[in-house]
């Protein structure tokens, strides 16, 4: 018994706390060990039953999901992980929550008879991982408030192309690199961040509140220019293309690869193929092992590969997969990544642009 | 999939229909609210989640139809701003909770779902209201011409190049022809003409997609031709409709587009058509008032049939123990020195004194509070008080008055029939009440409170009252007494014809109250229970129905009496008396047995046969008064048994054919007793010549034996001594 991750499943639907337990039943190594309809009940529960991770609905009555998670962290420091509906309002509170340290989310369980195997698959997977993950190293996000001013935007080709992929942890993480960067940052980000449709959108906005560069969802045909981010909508591909013009993103509807759409292998092998040796690519905190061989053939392209350090991942999965196969060129700290990118897109700059002009 | 896995599908659709109807019944109870209280966020707020929830719930379940509408819903109910004031949110809502039901129930029984346009088009009506929330919706406005086209920037930067290097290039837009034939082929020739007439910029719909419903091309094209050509050459007859060219100025000083500062801010600009910022949106986790929020976490649901076999497994196990105690009188008697006695007679109290408390714990298991039933009324009032075009505040009260659940059950249908009869039949139009002198509004009252045993609810209205000569005058016409007899009866007992089948004194048959059967059917229900229903009226003052209704349909005390040494119960709680008297009391009026009970004149009932012989006028009897609903009647019994707690087993059919039994119990001692319907008994023996009346008995006792002997036959047990 003792090896079993203790579940407290906190939602206000009386159909969920029945939903969700009988889901995660089908993992001998979880074990559900109580239910509570409201923040209130859940505080309570957490001292009787002592779990180890914690999903919540962020939308209750009485103490609502935000308070919980926000006493939760404060007394517990317990990984909470959030279930989230799909409206605009569900993906502006999850980032929030996840702004306060949630560990990740998984979207609320939908047409269950078809999907099952899916869903109790993504959030098993992410439970493990939660009970897992040694303590919480949970950036504390400062929320300003004030939109970052974006004055003298330098919209000129990018020097390097940095290709990012990241999931479970991410947002926090990428809010940690992105808000460093510099409005000039000579390079230009692409982001496969693994979210669901409708969550990204909203996330992109909050990125370019906060941070200095330009951060949008990216839209098919987007340039690719230095000092912005585009973040890959959730359910497409992100891929680039070179165009007589300019240097373009490109949404696809593929098929999901490793499970995944957006996929961060697609977008590495397509930044590997279209830049070669401009070609930067960072593996970061997440689960499984998407981007690992993606990775591998930004290296062999003669681009850099860079893989986030264990102990600043919330989870040490893909960038570890990466280091196993001898793809990284580099480990880099998350707190040392911005001065990284930074330094490795300025440096060639000069180079890479008269490349670009070629 | 698996067996298992159906099963629990089946399992959580069951859950979702359950606690559905739960949130349902908060949304009403919601908006009803708010419908008080216009403008009160914090209900809006309760709404939205209630909807919230059922979105959920329904998309977990696959229910795609309820779960998109809710969704809009709560789309609409999250644009707090503005929309709190809306006076149509709770009417929407209320029209919401009813679609909502209809698919329910739609999905519970496997139809198809009907499609919801006319609360879509309401839901959406709510969003437009506020100024604010135009921006929002998913097709954005498309307000100056530069927004109209919505090129990427990668084509932007294709225009801009195009304009600094000097060219002119159009936009153009040509609608293709509903009635073309080929569209795709249509589509083709269009973006061959505008191929011929220049350097096709941007394209949509782009070449090679496969859309085929194509309405619109719109496309930029560098071109050195006039707007003027361009367009005639778009224009194809049959497939081509409106064209519109537009010639694009170049906004700027040329500079190379490669560096060009200017265009990541433009881009952004064009590229991304305004919408509100999410800070603009209401701070959801905005800490909420505290609410005190029963502890309902702990609750489980059980199948109410289960409830009822542990409650049968207690009825068996109080039997049990009666049965020992008898044993041990036995044992007592025929070893009275043993020293075994007292400890054997020491762990048996013990294990009636656990009995006792598990019964008890059980039967609470049963209750349930009547606000569960009372919570719909609210709903009920409001909808058929405005089909009636009438003003009526409903009063709740004694909510937590627990009854039974099969009963609470049981009692929903007649009591919805007489809250609509109270509206529709009941109270007057404000204006008539008015008239009278009275308040505007009527009010309608719904009381429950616990009296003795029995647990009593109230229908009362300030209405009109019901007109005692119009009752009178359909009775007559109707058949079901003469004239004469008419004029002998008191008011009360008109009255009582209300309950007659087939009577109604509404003039006219409305869609909500009036088609003539009701009443009756009240009445059978209440009877069926073990309970009764009174009318009380006053003409101009109002009409007040009585339920009087048992606290369990499990578990009576009865006062059990012989007769001809046959052992029978009634429910102790009828008894309002118990006299002696002899046969020479008994007089004969009008071929029924009546006795002068002190100053009153009592209708006598008697079950078994009228003693024959000579001495049988000193025959001494015991006369139970017992009073079904305001009627009371004397019953002849032969002698006393005792008073207990029974446990009643049903009877099926083919054990006893007759109504006037309404279950059986078995005693300690094996002895089976019959627990008498009085209320039926009443009805038929009264109506009954009494030299028939023991005929219909005999008939009892038949149909009571034939049972101990099945009952005997069936359980392999000894046989019983009756």
């Amino acid at each position: 018994m003792s090896g079993q991750v203790r579940v407290l499943v906190v939602d206000d639907s009386a159909l969920m706390r029945k939903l969700i337990p009988q889901i995660l039943e089908h993992d001998e190594a979880i074990a559900v060990v109580g239910t509570a309809m409201d923040g209130n009940f859940a505080l309570k529960k957490i001292e009787e039953l002592r779990p180890q991770v914690i999903t919540l609905d962020l939308e209750m009555p009485g103490l609502n999901g935000i308070d919980t998670l926000k006493a939760i962290m404060r007394k517990h420091r317990l990984p909470v992980i959030v279930v989230s509906s799909h409206t605009t309002a569900g993906a502006s509170i999850t980032l929030k929550a996840l702004a306060l340290g949630a560990f990740d989310f998984v979207a609320k369980p939908q047409e269950v008879s078809g999907h099952m195997p899916d869903i109790a698959q993504e959030l098993i997977s992410k439970i493990k991982a939660a009970a897992h993950s040694k303590g919480i190293a949970i950036q504390p996000v400062i929320e300003t408030g004030a939109r970052v001013s974006k004055t003298a935007m330098p919209g000129g080709p990018a020097s390097r192309v940095v290709a990012i992929g990241i999931s479970t942890g991410g947002p926090n993480a990428l809010q940690h690199v992105l808000s460093k960067l510099p409005s000039d940052f000579p390079g230009t980000i692409l982001i496969v961040q693994h979210m669901p449709e409708g969550f990204t959108e909203m996330f992109a906005r909050r990125m370019d509140e906060c941070c200095a560069i330009r951060v949008k969802e990216a839209v098919s045909g987007d340039l690719l220019l230095a000092g912005r981010a585009l973040i890959c909508p959730g359910n497409r591909h992100l891929k680039v293309k070179r165009l007589p013009l300019g240097e373009v993103a490109v949404l696809s509807d593929e098929a999901r690869v490793n499970g995944h759409r957006p996929s961060v292998d697609v977008l590495f092998r397509s930044v590997a193929e279209e830049f070669g040796t401009r070609g930067i690519a960072v593996l970061m905190t997440g689960m499984g092992e998407d981007g690992a061989a993606g990775l591998g053939v930004v290296q062999k392209a003669g681009g850099m590969t860079i893989a986030q350090s264990e102990d600043s991942c919330i989870v040490f999965g893909m960038p570890k997969a990466a280091i196993e196969r001898g793809f990284a060129t580099r480990i880099i700290h998350l707190d040392a990544l911005a001065n990284t990118l930074q330094a490795q897109c300025g440096a060639r700059e000069e180079k890479a642009a008269r490349a670009g002009r070629d | 999939m698996s067996n298992s896995s159906d099963d629990r599908a089946a399992e959580l659709r069951q859950l979702f229909f359950e606690s559905a109807q739960e949130l349902l019944q908060t949304l009403n109870e919601d908006a009803l609210r708010l419908e008080k209280t216009p403008g009160d966020s914090e209900i809006v707020r309760g709404i939205r989640r209630t909807v919230h929830t059922l979105k959920g719930d329904s998309a977990a379940c696959g229910y795609r139809e309820l779960s998109e509408l809710a969704h809009e819903f709560e789309d609409v109910l999250a644009l707090e701003s503005g929309l709190a004031t809306h006076s149509e949110v709770a009417e929407v809502a209320l029209a919401a909770a009813d679609v909502f039901e209809a698919m329910l129930e739609s999905y519970r029984k496997g139809r198809k779902v009907k499609a919801a346009d006319a609360l879509r088009e309401r839901i959406q009506k709510l969003a437009q209201q506020p100024e604010t929330t135009k921006a929002r919706g998913k097709k954005k406005k498309k307000s100056s011409s530069s927004l109209h086209f919505a090129w990427t920037e990668y084509e932007q930067l294709a225009i801009r190049n195009a304009l600094t290097q000097g060219r002119t290039v159009y936009q153009i837009s040509a609608l293709i022809d509903p009635q073309c034939a080929m569209p795709v082929a249509g589509r083709q020739l269009v973006q061959n003409a505008l191929q011929s007439a220049g350097e096709i910029l941007a394209i949509r719909p782009e070449p090679g997609s496969a859309h085929n419903n194509v309405k619109v091309i719109e496309a930029a094209v560098a071109s050195t031709l006039p707007a003027q050509q361009i367009e005639s050459k778009c224009h194809i007859p049959s497939i081509v409709g409106k064209v519109t060219v537009d010639a694009l100025q170049p906004v700027r000083k040329p500079k190379p587009a490669a560096t060009d500062a200017s265009i990541p801010a433009n881009a952004a600009e064009v590229g991304e058509a305004p919408e509100v910022e999410i800070a603009d949106l209401p701070d959801l986790a905005a800490p909420l008032p505290a609410v005190s929020t029963p502890s309902t976490d702990n609750i489980l649901r059980v199948d109410a049939e289960r409830i009822d076999s542990v409650l049968n497994l207690v009825g068996e196990l109080i039997i049990g123990k009666s049965m020992l105690h008898q044993t041990m009188a036995d044992f007592s008697r025929r070893f009275p020195k043993d020293a075994l006695r007292n400890k054997f007679s020491d762990a048996m109290a013990f294990q009636s004194r656990v009995l006792n408390d598990l019964q008890r714990a059980v039967m609470k298991i049963r209750m349930v509070p009547v606000e569960q039933l009372f919570r719909r009324f609210p709903r009920v009032v409001r909808d058929v008080a405005r089909q009636c075009g009438k003003e009526v505040e409903l009063v709740l009260s004694g909510q937590d008055t627990d009854l039974d659940k099969s009963i609470l059950d049981s009692l929903a249908e007649p009591l919805t029939h007489m809250v609509r009869n109270a509206i529709s039949h009941g109270l007057e139009t404000s204006a008539e009440r008015s008239k009278s002198g009275k308040p505007a509004r009527g009010t309608l009252t719904l009381d429950a409170y616990h009296h003795g045993n029995q647990v009593i609810v109230e229908v009362s209205d300030d209405g009109c009252g019901v007109d005692v000569e119009k009752v009178r005058a359909k009775a007559i016409a109707s058949g079901l007494i003469s004239a004469a007899e008419a004029a002998e009866l008191s008011e009360a007992e008109i009255l009582e014809f209300i309950f007659r089948p087939g009577f109604s004194t509404a003039e006219q048959v409305t869609e909500i109250s009036g088609r003539g059967v009701g009443m009756d059917v009240v009445q059978s229900v209440l009877h069926r229970m073990k309970g009764s229903v009174t009318v009380e009226s006053r003409r101009g003052e109002g009409t007040r129905f009585r339920l009087k209704l048992p606290l369990t349909l499990a578990i009576i005390k009865a006062l059990m009496f012989t007769i001809e040494n046959r052992l029978y119960a009634i429910p102790l709680n009828t008894v309002a008396e118990i006299a002696r008297a002899t046969e020479a009391d008994v007089h004969q009026v009008d071929n029924h047995e009546v006795l002068q009970l002190r100053n009153q004149v009592l209708p006598l009932v008697r079950l078994g046969h009228a003693p024959t012989g000579p001495d049988s006028s000193h025959r001494k009897f015991f006369l139970l008064v017992t009073a079904a609903g305001d009627k009371k009647i004397g019953l002849i019994v032969d002698g006393l048994a005792g008073e207990e707690e029974l446990v009643i087993k049903a009877l099926d059919d083919q054990m006893v054919a007759t109504d006037m039994v309404s279950g059986a119990s078995i005693l300690g001692d094996g002895r089976v007793v019959l627990i008498l319907n009085l209320a039926a008994i009443i009805e038929r023996v009264g109506r009954m010549r009494p030299e028939e009346a023991g005929a219909i008995v005999s008939g009892l006792l038949f149909s009571h034996g034939e049972y101990l002997s099945r009952k005997a036959a069936a359980n392999g047990s000894t046989a019983v001594e009756v």
